[in-house]
C-alpha cells in the first residue's frame, strides 16, 4: 500500500463520523523507485490531504521527510525542480508513490476499528455486523 | 450488430452502443447530481441512435451516502455462497483465462486524461489495472485470493466490498465496474453498488459501468445458464422485500448465452463459438422449467457455470470439500468440476 492510496482510503465502518484519515502503524515498509511525472504531481496535489500524508510519513519514522505545511506550488512546480535532489516535489513523489507499506495496520479515527495491512494488500472488508 | 452504449452527463441521458454481451454506461459526475432509487423503471426506446438525449428528469440531489441501511450493505447469502465463495475457490484458473481487454473498456481508459486516478472496483485479477500507463490505477475486489493475484503482479489493490467502498469522497478521476454488478442480488445493492462509483469520482470525474446482458445475440447456445425462479425467492431474497422487475424487461424477449467462460472478450464482434452441449449442472434452486411465457421474459436471475479442469482443481484440497458438500459438481464428460456463480443479467435499459 502507498501513501497515496492511504490517503484516499477511510473508514466505512458503522459508528464513523468522517473515518479519516486512517491513522497508519506500519510494522514493515520498502521503497522502489518510480520515475517523476510532474503532471501527475500536480493533478494530484489538490486533492491530497496533506495533514494525512505528512502524519503517515511520521507515522513510518520519517520526520524529516515533508514539512508540516504544503510549500506553495510555485516551490513545487519550479522549474528543474524535479531534477533537484531533495527539492519538495522529490519528496513529494517519494512520499506518495515510492513507499509501500508491506505489513501494519490502519486504525479508524473515530471507532478504533483495526484494518490489517498483509503482504501490502489493507483489508478492508467489514463483518457483518459493523455495516 | 446492435450496440448500446450510454453516457451521462448531469443533465442528459446519451444513447450510444449495445454490446453484444453487455451493457455499459458511462457517467460524467458533475456535482450534487446521481440517480434516484427508480433508475431501473425508466425504459429506454430499443431503437435509440448513438445521439439521442434524453432528459434525465430523474436525477436528484445525491444524498450522504454513509446512512445506508445494513439490509443494502450486508451480503446476502445466496452472493458470499455463489459469489465470493466460487472466485476464492476458483481464482487461478479464473486468472488464468482472464486476460482479453473489452475493446470498449480499454478505449474508455485510454481516453483518461494522464495523471488520472482510476478505481477499479471489483477487479477481479486485475486485467485493466495499469492498462493506461498513464494513469494511476487502485484495484478492490471482495476475493482475496484474487487481490493476491493482482499484487503478485505489482498492482496497488486492496480487500474491499464494491458496496462500500472504503475510499473519502470526490478523489478519483474515473471509477470503473467491470463485470461486477451482475453479481449482486437486488436491486438496492446494485443502485448502492452505483452511488459508491459517483461518489468516489471527483466532480467531471467518469465512471464506466459494464454488466452482462439478458439479451444476446447469439440466440443457439440458449439454456445454458440455469434460471433461478419461485425457488430462488423463497430461498434467497428477503420476503420483506421481493426483488423488482424491471418494467423494461417486458419489452425483450430473448435470452442466450455467450461463453464468458472461453475468455471471450478479445474483441466485442468477437462471438461465441464453443458450444456447450448440455444442461447437466442444474442446482438446488434451479428450477427445472418456466411455466409461462411471462416468467421466462421476466427471468433475469441465473447460475452460470464454471468449469474448472480436473487438473486444476486437483490442485487445492478447496474443491474437493466443495464436492463433498455439494457446492460443485463433476463434469465427467468435460473433466471439469462444476461451479454455479451467480448472475443477475441486466435487461436493456436496465442501467439507466
Amino acid at each position: 500500500m502507498r501513501l497515496l492510496t492511504h490517503n484516499m482510503l477511510a473508514s466505512n465502518v458503522r459508528g464513523a463520523t468522517t473515518g479519516y484519515p486512517l491513522k497508519l502503524e506500519a510494522a514493515k515498509w520498502v521503497t522502489k523507485e518510480v520515475d517523476l511525472n510532474a503532471d501527475f504531481i500536480r493533478g494530484l496535489l489538490p486533492k491530497i490531504d496533506w495533514r494525512a500524508l505528512v502524519a503517515a510519513t511520521r507515522a513510518l519514522g520519517l520526520p524529516e521527510l515533508l514539512p508540516e505545511e504544503q510549500p506553495p506550488e510555485e516551490e513545487i512546480f519550479a522549474e528543474g525542480a524535479a531534477d533537484v535532489e531533495g527539492s519538495a516535489i522529490r519528496r513529494i513523489h517519494h512520499a506518495l508513490l515510492e513507499i509501500h507499506v508491506q505489513e501494519g495496520s490502519l486504525v479508524c479515527p473515530d471507532t478504533s476499528r483495526c484494518f490489517p495491512i498483509d503482504k501490502g494488500i489493507p483489508n478492508m472488508m467489514l463483518h457483518e455486523d459493523e455495516v | 450488430m446492435i450496440q448500446v452504449f450510454s453516457g451521462i452527463t448531469a443533465r442528459n441521458l446519451r444513447g450510444a452502443i449495445h454490446a453484444s454481451n453487455l451493457y455499459s454506461v458511462s457517467i460524467q459526475h458533475k456535482e450534487f447530481f446521481c440517480w434516484k432509487p427508480t433508475y431501473q423503471h425508466i425504459s429506454t426506446n430499443n431503437s435509440m441512435r448513438p445521439n439521442d438525449v434524453i432528459e434525465a428528469q430523474d436525477m436528484v440531489p445525491a444524498e450522504g451516502n454513509r446512512s445506508c441501511s445494513s439490509s443494502v450493505q450486508s451480503t446476502p447469502e445466496i452472493e458470499k455462497k455463489y459469489v465470493h465463495r466460487v472466485y476464492d475457490a476458483i481464482a487461478p484458473h479464473f486468472s488464468a483465462t482472464r486476460f482479453a481487454k473489452w475493446p470498449k473498456v480499454a478505449e474508455f481508459l485510454n481516453s483518461l486524461r494522464p495523471g488520472s486516478v482510476v478505481l477499479d472496483a471489483g477487479c477481479g485479477n486485475g486485467k485493466y489495472l495499469g492498462f493506461n500507463p498513464d494513469c494511476f490505477f487502485i484495484g478492490c475486489d471482495i476475493s482475496p485470493p484474487l487481490i493476491e493475484i493482482c499484487a503478485g503482479r505489482g498492482h496497488e489493490v486492496l480487500v474491499a466490498d464494491a458496496v462500500n467502498l472504503p475510499y473519502r469522497d470526490n478523489f478519483g478521476d474515473a471509477a470503473i465496474s467491470i463485470a461486477v454488478l451482475h453479481h449482486l442480488s437486488t436491486d438496492e445493492r446494485r443502485r448502492k453498488a452505483i452511488e459508491e462509483l459517483i461518489r468516489v469520482v471527483r466532480r467531471g470525474g467518469l465512471v464506466l459501468i459494464t454488466v452482462w446482458a439478458r439479451e444476446q445475440e447469439d440466440k443457439s447456445l440458449l439454456n445454458k445458464w440455469t434460471p433461478l425462479c419461485e425457488k430462488y425467492n423463497e430461498e434467497w431474497v428477503d420476503q420483506s422485500s421481493p426483488p423488482v422487475r424491471s418494467q423494461s424487461a417486458t419489452l425483450l424477449e430473448s435470452i442466450a448465452e455467450t461463453d464468458e467462460d472461453a475468455g471471450v472478450m478479445k474483441q466485442a464482434d468477437d462471438r461465441l463459438k464453443k458450444c456447450h452441449d448440455s444442461m447437466e449442472d442444474k442446482t438446488i434452486a434451479a428450477c427445472s422449467n418456466t411455466d409461462t411465457d411471462e416468467k421466462e421474459t421476466n427471468q433475469q436471475e441465473y447460475f452460470v457455470p464454471w468449469h474448472l479442469p480436473f487438473h486444476r482443481a486437483e490442485i487445492g484440497g478447496a474443491s474437493a470439500a466443495a464436492l463433498e458438500n455439494g457446492f460443485a459438481k463433476k463434469d465427467e464428460k468435460k473433466g471439469t468440476v462444476v461451479y454455479n456463480r451467480y448472475y443477475h443479467v441486466f435487461v436493456e435499459g436496465e442501467l439507466q
